[in-house]
């Protein structure tokens, strides 16, 4: 048995008996989005646009991680939307960006691993590094989407009289909380994988401004920034529309009772 | 109104300050010692179309490019040099007019130059720009506060990177390990403060971490190491095992301590509103919050860590390799990587709630 499949059962067994039935959902959702992924890689590998794949692939990948294991579906459909816009203003925000810092494809440091390669193989590079860098803040996204959206749902159903300045600055509470291990977790995820690419940097003695302008430290420092932003994007966004359903759930409850009143008169 | 003037005004400044910030960084040649050239004028040449020997079409373009010093001792000297780009841009660039370049220049009588690098910092310290903005206008100073443990994780990670350099032991994985108890006591200091949940947080996650990583560890033994081509990790310089091992323990860390933070701070809050609430209550809730965190959590290091080994993959796939030796040499590591932290968040959540209920059951009164 080869070291993967022996940790992967490690992981399925400790998660059905820690979790239970919400255990298995969770190891499946797991399964789920790494299938999904796998491919995601083979249609851009066939020549389909990376572009239009990882956007596809998102929405299903959002879905999954929001739907599966959350019951409260007000709270869950409001923190999908708010992911979903997340996404496109990424994918605006990243088009000009990436296209100008000329950062997609193999850098430098890498030439051992491709020399093997011919590199002409067709693949639009500057769209995969869209592509990649959407996919690794998904899972980001849509944890602190649903953080926010569901502690605001619980504090509206407590308190049934909070006013819309209330839920946004409960929604900045929640939202800071959650911040901080967020990026946390975004910063050890990404640079734990780049350890021996800091190792390397630092062998080749290079000076400040080498690591200020080379291709790779500046891609993977703007990967990490680009899911700061996507992260602080989703939290405000969140409240945001959250505070609006809130109050128009409120509203519509009202004129319900109100045109209630009214019918009572008439009669 | 007044209100809206200084709103108004506020975000002129904030908008002016970034203008400003990518004009200089525009034009701080100045600042390099290395020569730095604008390119003022470029001509393109012919376009050929290439296939490998799987049926890859691409395109590849000469450019002749003009450029002219900025800096040094070669400030207004120009230069005309030739340029090729693909398509498909997988290990090259193209050109365009007031692109900046580093060069390196040689000769003493007749001098020549080639293109080393992209000028790139504009934009890394503009998008550091828009993330300090964009923080600050939804949580004012608090959001600046929350980005300064990264910050201060990523110095600490480069001080640990230069001693590993320095040192050179051979065991240096055990000097990762005490980065990473460094980077969990700063992370959980800065966000809970010096107090007794800190204390409990810090137990947790260092425990479940170790936990895992002997489980890895032993998985490996057992199994002999089939299908874990450490030779295949990028950019190794060192022991590749150690340097894996290394590396998944720091990915390890930061998800850990994300489980670890919201089950304990939840327990202690629910202590702080019933101070009889029993043991079996604490940790049947703490499991509670573990189960529902669990699956988000895994998925995000999945995630993180697939996108890593994305590019690569795909070169394999387009040259005609299988998808089960892809996978074995592009994304084995990682994927093993992913599953250990995995390991690492489930145990966190029975382990975390235990020790909490332990520390806050019965009726003794929360000191923190």
């Amino acid at each position: 048995m080869s070291t993967l499949s022996l940790l992967v059962l490690i992981l399925f067994g400790l998660m059905v008996l820690v979790g239970g039935k919400r255990g298995l959902s969770a190891f499946l959702s797991v399964v789920f989005n790494f299938s999904l992924l796998f491919m995601a890689l083979l249609l851009i590998a066939g020549s389909i646009s990376p572009l239009l794949v990882v956007l596809f692939t998102s929405i299903c990948i959002l879905a999954i991680t929001i739907f599966m294991g959350n019951s409260d579906e007000d709270a869950t459909t409001t923190a999908f939307f708010a992911t979903i816009i997340v996404l496109l203003v990424m994918m605006a925000l990243m088009l000009p960006m990436d296209y100008l810092a000329q950062i997609k494809g193999f850098a430098n440091e890498q030439s051992e691993e491709i020399e093997a390669f011919n590199l002409l193989v067709g693949v639009d590079f500057e769209q995969v590094l869209i592509a990649t860098t959407i996919l690794s803040t998904l899972g980001a996204i849509a944890e602190a989407a649903v953080a926010i959206a569901s502690g605001l749902e619980e504090l509206s159903q407590h308190n049934a009289a909070i006013t819309l300045d209330e839920i946004y600055r409960s929604g900045k509470n929640i939202g800071f909380q959650i911040m901080g291990m967020t990026f946390n977790t975004l910063f050890f995820g990404m640079f734990g994988g780049d350890l021996a690419l800091f190792v390397l940097l630092h062998k080749l003695k290079e000076n400040f401004g080498y690591y200020l302008n080379s291709k790779i430290f500046v891609a993977e420092s703007m990967q990490v920034l680009y899911s700061v932003i996507a992260v602080v994007l989703v939290i405000a966004i969140t409240t945001y529309l959250m505070g609006k359903k809130i109050m128009k759930q409120r509203q519509n409850g009202l004129s319900k009772s109100e045109t209630g009143d009214q019918d009572e008169k008439t009669i | 109104m007044k209100k809206n003037m200084q709103k108004l005004l506020k975000l002129l400044l904030i908008c002016l300050s970034g203008m400003v910030l990518v004009w200089f960084m525009n034009h701080d040649a100045f600042l390099y010692h290395d020569p730095i050239a604008r390119i003022t004028k470029v001509k393109q040449g012919k376009t050929v179309r290439s296939e490998d020997t799987y049926g890859n079409a691409d395109y590849t373009t000469e450019q002749t490019v003009w450029m002219v010093v900025e800096n040094g001792k070669y400030r207004g000297q120009k230069f005309k040099l030739p340029n090729t780009y693909s398509k498909s841009g997988g290990y090259d660039q193209k050109y365009k007019v007031n692109d900046r370049v580093f060069l390196i220049i040689t000769g003493s009588k007749k001098i020549t130059a080639i293109i080393s690098n992209e000028k790139r910092d504009t934009y890394l310290v503009f998008l550091c720009w828009l993330v300090v903005v964009l923080l600050y206008a939804t949580m004012q100073f608090a959001g600046l506060k929350s980005i300064l443990s990264v910050l201060l994780n990523f110095v600490i990670f480069l001080l640990f990177v230069d001693l590993d350099v320095r040192l050179n032991l051979t065991h240096f994985f055990w000097l990762f390990a005490l980065a990473a108890l460094i980077f969990t006591g700063l992370s959980l200091f800065l966000v809970i403060g010096f107090n007794k949940q800190f204390g409990v947080t810090f137990a947790a996650v260092t425990s479940t971490t170790v936990l895992a990583l002997v489980i890895g560890v032993l998985a490996m033994k057992v199994t002999g190491d089939q299908g874990m081509h450490y030779e295949a990790l990028d950019y190794a310089t060192q022991a590749p095992k150690q340097l894996f091992l290394a590396a998944t323990v720091i990915g390890l860390l930061g998800t850990v301590m994300d489980a670890a933070t919201d089950i304990v701070s939840t327990l202690f809050e629910m202590k702080e509103n019933d101070h009889y609430i029993s043991k079996r209550q604490l940790f049947k809730s703490g499991m509670n919050v573990g189960q529902a965190i669990m699956g988000p959590l895994v998925n995000v290091l999945v995630l993180i860590f697939f996108a890593e080994t994305f590019m690569m993959a795909l070169l394999y796939f387009r040259t005609n390799n299988s998808i089960a030796y892809t996978f074995e040499w592009t994304m084995a590591l990682g994927v093993v990587q992913a599953v250990i932290s995995g390991i690492g968040i489930t145990l966190t959540v029975p382990l975390a709630s235990f020790l909490t209920a332990n520390v806050l059951g019965g009726d003794s009164h929360v000191d923190a």
